[in-house]
């Protein structure tokens, strides 16, 4: 099972080489048969008898980060769809995309793709099913801005990636947490021990972290915004990821994670809620777009958003009814977009405006569309498996168990309602796809293009699908028992008993509503010119669409104000800054540890010539702020250094003080030679305020370290080691001064890099009198 | 046997003064500094390997015992740095003869280039705390050298200002040392954390330690200290760039880690809570400091700063699953900030300007740069299976062991913007119609200067995809730093 | 007496820093060297003072000064002098090439 998952990742290493023969030979061919061949493999699997089968590859064992794989009935279904519409999709790419593009690029990014979403619907460790979900966001990201050359490709690429990896991290944030609370990171083990989770003070921020994944991945309300712009991939691409595999991503987590949280009420609330407002969203916003395939991208929309809120439901109905019609709507959807890439490719448009009457021109193609479009409407014929998913989903949403009061039962009321509302504009839109693009007048000489059938390589993808389409319709119980049900069943997390799938229930109340949506669409589509003008008002998805290109120039904008709002290059208000911080911080935890200690015992007399050097060297201090001329100010700050060195020799101190007396000596000398080769500019003095406010922050600044002084000297807590130094200067350091054994030996690596420090200087001083330097910046 | 521990520094100590005879023969300079960086290297590596093998080894320098004598202590921790310093050191050297006019390599580039590992390597290794501040002023120094190499206007500006607050925080350090000295009356750092265990951290010792930690988050940039970094980082040369995005902050990070998990260890209710709220605002602030500009060398500067933020984080919570993260994420970000800095600088040169405004389509050609550049995007900002996954997972998992919530949201939202605004430049750099480049002439040089990059990147995904390898000894990193006795045993032998 | 020279040193922290804010390069100088000689002082302050003769061995002492913050401040004095060193040519280079010796002009933006 490894190896089916490596295998794409794998071939991807060597699609660059064999791109450079793609003169002779193109690569779709060999890509083609990676999917066919996993497809294959994991065929053998289905049956009525399936049982789940776990495998485990040792990884990163101590993060306990193991690949494992667990292939129930859901993964199957997902892994199924991945590698089927996988092959189709890279057999139907090998017409639709010219040798002359990048293809080497483009089937890598592919292989990436499918390699990762097999990765995640197989996972069964929280990190290794991180790992491959935003592997699937980055070669989505990559396959959007396939042709980067494109301003509106960039633009769908960073979006599409922002939100979804907002979704995939906040994906991670559950994960790491549900770990964290059982200890496991196998997603099974988690689901057996979900008392743990439910009963947690955090339980509703899991959820959130874990639904804001899979509805931005999902492309549920208000994140759907990224599906249509990332129309700017190829159409394969569109109709791969965008259509049937990854956007299904979320709605597989929320199925993978149903055993566990549907038991709760919020998350009923939550998932039905926003799925069925997608739903009615998605399909009514796709009635108001003129390109192909955003009427697509807006219809996926609505679909996810039906699956998403049947799971919400929860019943045994409705997740049949769930996973039936992802597997539904991989086929018509499917088709649809290859169909919308075949008509871009022979006319040159996808503006609906522009198209019309083309069945003349692409008989089969408009065959193929007719059935998948009247499939995906929900009309009632025995053979179109559109109808019986949908049928279940008015059943579902009928069915409730009765039992809370309150906002949960007034959603309950109202979702029959909804649910018949979206589907009304499921049909209006999908009788608009078929009858602007293949019905009415033809105006061909519009068109970039003369239209003409497509070669058939192009066609028999497609093909497959609606024969796909019409095999489930005829004969549902073909894939009910081996397959359908055993996925349903890992949703629930227990063995369901078999639901039968019949076209024929009765008259009852699923088919009523279904007969409702069918009038009053067709009302909708013939009158559709009248009430047109209401999309005018309610401009619908351009406000949200306002609201992320603002939150993300805002985002920018913001930054760059409140930064450029501090960082504004003084490094006196550096210094404010870092001096306030460190006044603050270091004030308040004195003052939280009470630390503040004074201990008068212990101390040296106070000597009357030490405090006139001392006051001496205060105003000397002082002097250097006050006096103006810059000779003079260098001449007074000498007097604090020979002042130290003064204090030095009284402090017993006397290598320091002939030091000190030799240093302060050269340095004063060093001042005055600088300042006197450098002219002289203008006085800059700061404002009164700002002056003020400097000698706060000085005198906090003395004040801090005066009382940390101080209180450090009151609470000398042991001896010092010094003891030792004076004991053993001659014994062991063979000399009598003690300062300069320490230096030289006892601490001799300090003085070797000390010297060290002093001959960097002295290079880089070298440097930088000698090097040029460009006056132009850098 | 315990002498091993000196060569890391003494090594670049002596082939920064070799160098320097060499500084006008810049051939021979060249080829001696990559060879000397490779021994380096290698002789790094066995020593880890040795002390992997037999624990840590303890060299009382002058024969003088401690805690009288100043000792240097390789640890897993020291050693595990010194090591990723020297790898980072190969790739620049191999970078810098490309990348640095001649004039700024005989102006001793190389030495002040040794000189900064032997003093990055001192702080690491050294065992004594006023030895580290010794260390300190020797990679400032060198730093020093490093940052005005070339003397360029704005270059010589940032510099000033550069100096000015490492000074001003040296000199609150070397205080702040004697503050403590004062106290409990030793340098030794085992000795001083066994006598402030002994006291219970009481009365005005949690202060100095915070003071401390003032001085070392000076250096690491943590909020509100970090003000100083990203202008002067983005100016000096790509390859000096990378020096110290890649080893200065760490410096400072490491010294938060060593001293605030070894001695100030008994407040963490009060001083670690703090981290947690500085580490949230480092992140915040350094990610929105990351996108507010155009310029690609100052986005990367300031990126440093919101992965200092993850450190903390790790510090902040103080567990054993938090600290082990923080050295993965220290391990994993010297590698990567190495990298990135030397990957703009490339960017900008073949580009011929650091304006993301004025640079597009590079894609077309110079796709191993392109692809480079998204696995370090892809790595900096945390995504599987690569390294900078491996620490931020330990971290989020050790705060919500803690239950801080808040820190993981920040924490998340972070990386959001992180890859946000490393992405930028790549969709805005690389992709993009296919143009005549502006300096044709500076592929060549531009496509040797990728390579060295290759050996960091690669590092970067082994860190990650091989995390097995690594992590059993970070994670036993990461056990002994909470248990400071074992460091304590291992000095005072008692 | 040392509360009298901790305050002395904290005096000459303060005009350090105040001088650090100034516009004008030579007072940041100045005020860099105020706080060398501040923590100097500080750290001399920390040994006891005057308990005991000057640290170097000589017949019939029995008490001698604190040694090794001495140790400290001569490594510390050397090093400052180099970095003061460095800064004031620094400084010279800095000014003559902009121009200007105010800091707060010296600030520059985003690209250059």
């Amino acid at each position: 099972m490894l190896l089916a998952v490596l295998l794409p990742f794998i071939i991807a290493i060597f699609i660059p080489f064999l791109s450079k023969w793609k003169d002779k030979i193109h690569p779709g061919f060999i890509v083609t048969a990676v999917p066919a061949v996993i497809f294959i493999y994991f065929a053998r699997f289905l049956g009525s008898g399936f049982e789940p089968v776990s495998r485990e590859y040792t990884w990163i064992p101590s993060l306990n980060m193991n690949i494992a794989f667990y292939l129930d009935g859901l993964s199957l279904l997902f892994v199924l769809l991945i590698s089927g519409i996988g092959a189709l999709v890279a057999f139907y790419s090998i017409y639709y995309l010219h040798k002359t593009e990048q293809l080497g690029h483009f089937y890598v990014y592919f292989l990436l793709f499918m390699g990762s979403m097999l990765g995640v619907v197989l996972s069964d460790n929280v990190f290794v099913l991180y790992t491959f979900w935003e592997f699937t966001s980055l070669s989505s990201f990559l396959l959007i801005g396939y042709w980067h050359y494109k301003e509106r490709s960039r633009y769908g690429a960073l979006k599409s990636m922002l939100i979804t990896i907002f979704g995939g991290l906040s994906l991670l944030g559950a994960l790491i947490f549900m770990s964290v609370i059982t200890g496991s990171t196998s997603i099974q083990q988690i689901i057996r021990q979900q008392e743990l989770i439910l009963n947690h003070e955090f339980f509703p921020l899991i959820l959130v972290f874990i639904l804001l994944g899979a509805f931005t991945k999902s492309a549920q309300f208000p994140f759907h915004i990224w599906l249509p712009d990332a129309m700017e991939a190829p159409t394969p691409v569109s109709a791969y990821l965008h259509s049937a595999t990854m956007v299904k991503a979320g709605i597989f987590l929320v199925a993978r994670f149903s055993p566990m949280l549907s038991s709760s009420d919020w998350f009923f609330i939550i998932v039905s809620s926003v799925g069925i407002v997608t739903l009615c969203w998605g399909s009514y916003m796709a009635v108001r777009q003129t390109d192909l395939k955003a009427i697509l991208a807006f219809s996926t929309i609505s679909q996810l958003g039906m699956i998403m809120a049947m799971l919400g439901f929860g019943t045994e109905v409705a997740v049949f009814a769930a996973v039936f019609h992802i597997l539904n709507h991989a086929t018509f959807k499917g088709s649809l977009f290859m169909v919308a890439g075949i008509v871009d490719h022979e006319t040159g448009s996808r503006d609906i405006r522009k198209l019309g009457g083309l069945m003349t021109f692409l008989p089969i193609t408009a065959t193929l569309a007719l059935f998948a479009s009247f499939s995906m409407a929900g009309v009632p014929l025995p053979f179109l498996n559109g109808f019986y998913s949908k049928e279940l989903f008015f059943d579902a949403a009928i069915h409730f168990e009765q039992t809370t009061t309150g906002f949960i039962a007034f959603l309950k009321t109202a979702f029959p309602y909804l649910a018949v509302l979206g589907s009304i504009f499921t049909f209006v839109y999908s009788m608009y796809f078929f009858f602007g693009t293949f019905r009415g007048n033809a105006n061909v000489d519009e068109l970039p293009k003369k239209p003409h059938e497509a070669p058939m390589g192009m066609l028999v993808s497609p093909m497959i699908l609606v024969a796909g389409v019409i095999i489930i319709g005829l004969f549902p119980q073909l894939i009910n028992e081996p397959f359908i049900h055993h996925a349903a069943s890992a949703v629930k997390g227990f063995e369901l008993r078999v639901h039968h799938i019949k076209f024929w229930h009765g008259i009852k109340l699923p088919l009523i509503m279904s007969l409702t949506v069918i009038a009053f669409g067709t009302v909708l589509v013939l009158s559709m010119t009248k009430w047109k003008g209401i999309y005018r008002f309610i401009p619908g998805v351009l406000s949200l669409n306002t609201f992320y290109d603002g939150l993300v120039d805002r985002t920018v904008s913001y930054s760059s104000a409140l930064t450029k709002g501090y960082m504004n290059g003084s490094v006196g208000r550096y210094v404010r800054l870092i001096v306030g911080a460190i006044i603050i911080g270091s004030f308040g935890i004195m003052a939280a540890t009470n630390g503040f200690h004074l201990e008068t015992g212990n101390l040296a007399e106070v000597k009357l010539t030490e405090v006139f050097v001392a006051i001496m060297m205060v105003i000397a201090a002082i002097g250097t702020i006050i006096v103006r001329n810059r000779i003079a100010a260098i001449l007074i700050l000498g007097v604090v250094g020979y002042g130290l060195s003064l204090l030095f020799v009284i402090y017993r101190a006397p290598d320091l003080a002939l030091t000190q007396f030799i240093i302060e000596t050269v340095t004063l000398a060093l001042f005055l030679l600088v300042f006197y080769h450098l002219p002289k500019f203008e006085n800059h003095t700061h404002s009164a305020k700002t002056k003020t406010f400097n000698l706060i922050i000085s005198i906090g600044f003395g004040a801090l370290m005066t009382m940390v002084a101080i209180s450090a000297h009151s609470s000398k807590m042991f001896d010092s080691i010094a003891s030792y130094f004076i004991e053993n200067s001659y014994k062991l350091g063979g000399g009598d001064n003690i300062v300069n054994v320490i230096l030289v030996d006892m601490r001799g690596l300090d003085t070797l890099f000390e010297i060290t420090v002093l001959g960097i200087a002295a290079m880089a001083i070298y440097g930088l009198i000698r090097l040029r330097g460009n006056r132009k910046g850098d | 046997m315990s002498n091993l521990i000196s060569l890391p520094i003494i090594l670049p100590l002596l082939a920064g003064i070799i160098v320097a005879f060499f500084a006008n023969k810049l051939p021979l300079a060249r080829t001696m500094s990559k060879v000397f960086a490779l021994i380096n290297l290698a002789v790094t590596g066995f020593i880890l390997y040795q002390i992997y093998q037999n624990g840590p080894i303890v060299l009382e320098t002058g024969d003088w015992a401690a805690p009288y004598g100043i000792i240097l202590v390789g640890d897993m921790l020291s050693i595990t740095l010194a090591f990723t310093t020297n790898i980072v050191a190969v790739a620049c050297v191999f970078y810098a003869s490309r990348s640095l006019t001649e004039q700024q390599e005989s102006y001793y580039f190389y030495s002040f280039f040794f000189l900064l590992i032997t003093g990055v390597s001192g702080a690491f290794i050294t065992g004594d705390i006023f030895n580290l501040f010794v260390f300190f002023e020797v990679l400032l120094m060198a730093s020093y050298g490093l940052i005005v190499l070339g003397n360029g206007r704005a270059q010589l500006r940032e510099s000033m200002k550069y100096v000015l607050i490492n000074l001003f925080s040296s000199m609150i350090f070397v205080t702040t040392v004697s503050f403590l000295y004062s106290v409990v009356g030793t340098l030794n750092m085992a000795h001083i954390a066994e006598r402030v265990q002994e006291v219970d951290q009481q009365g005005i010792l949690t202060t100095i330690g915070i003071l401390l930690f003032f001085v070392f988050a000076t250096k690491a940039a943590i909020f509100p200290l970090y003000y100083w970094l990203p202008h002067s980082y983005s100016v000096p040369n790509p390859v000096v760039s990378a020096l110290f995005g890649a080893l200065l902050t760490k410096v400072g990070i490491y010294s938060i880690l060593r001293v605030f998990t070894l001695i100030f260890a008994w407040e963490a209710d009060l001083t670690h809570t703090l981290f947690i709220y500085l580490a949230a605002f480092t992140m915040l602030f350094g990610v929105i400091g990351a996108l507010s500009t155009n310029n690609i060398k100052l986005i990367i500067a300031y990126n440093i700063i919101p992965a200092v933020g993850f450190m903390m984080m790790g510090i902040g919570v103080f567990t054993e699953t938090s600290i082990s993260g923080t050295v993965y994420y220290l391990i994993h970000d010297m590698v990567i900030k190495g990298a990135l800095f030397l990957l703009v600088g490339v960017i900008a040169y073949a580009a011929g300007t650091s304006d993301l405004r004025k640079i597009n389509g590079l894609i077309h050609h110079y796709p191993v740069l392109g692809w480079f550049f998204f696995i370090a995007t892809l790595v900096l900002a945390g995504i599987p299976p690569f390294s900078g996954f491996i620490g931020k997972l330990l971290l989020i998992q050790g705060a919500l062991g803690q239950e801080e919530i808040m820190i993981v949201i920040i924490a998340l939202i972070t990386s959001l913007l992180i890859l946000f605004s490393m992405i930028r430049i790549f969709i805005q750099g690389f992709w993009g119609e296919k143009k005549e480049l502006a300096h044709p002439e500076r592929r060549q040089a531009a496509n040797r200067m990728t390579w060295p990059i290759g050996l960091l990147l690669s590092i970067s995904v082994l860190l990650g995809v091989g995390a097995e390898w690594f992590y059993p000894s970070v994670e036993w990193i990461g056990e002994y730093l909470m248990n400071p006795q074992i460091y304590i045993d291992s000095v005072l032998k008692e | 007496m040392e509360i009298i020279m901790a305050v002395l040193a904290g005096i000459l922290f303060t005009t350090a820093v105040y001088n650090l804010l100034q516009k004008q390069m030579l007072r940041i100088i100045i005020g860099t060297a105020l706080l060398s000689h501040g923590a100097h002082l500080f750290i001399l302050t920390m040994g006891e003072l005057k308990r005991g003769a000057p640290p170097i061995l000589s017949e019939g002492v029995e008490q001698y000064t604190d040694p090794l913050p001495q140790a400290l401040i001569l490594t510390s004095i050397v090093i400052s002098f180099g970095i003061t060193s460095l800064l004031l040519v620094l400084a010279y280079r800095t000014s003559k090439i902009n121009g200007t010796d105010n800091m707060e002009q010296l600030r520059g933006n985003d690209y250059e």
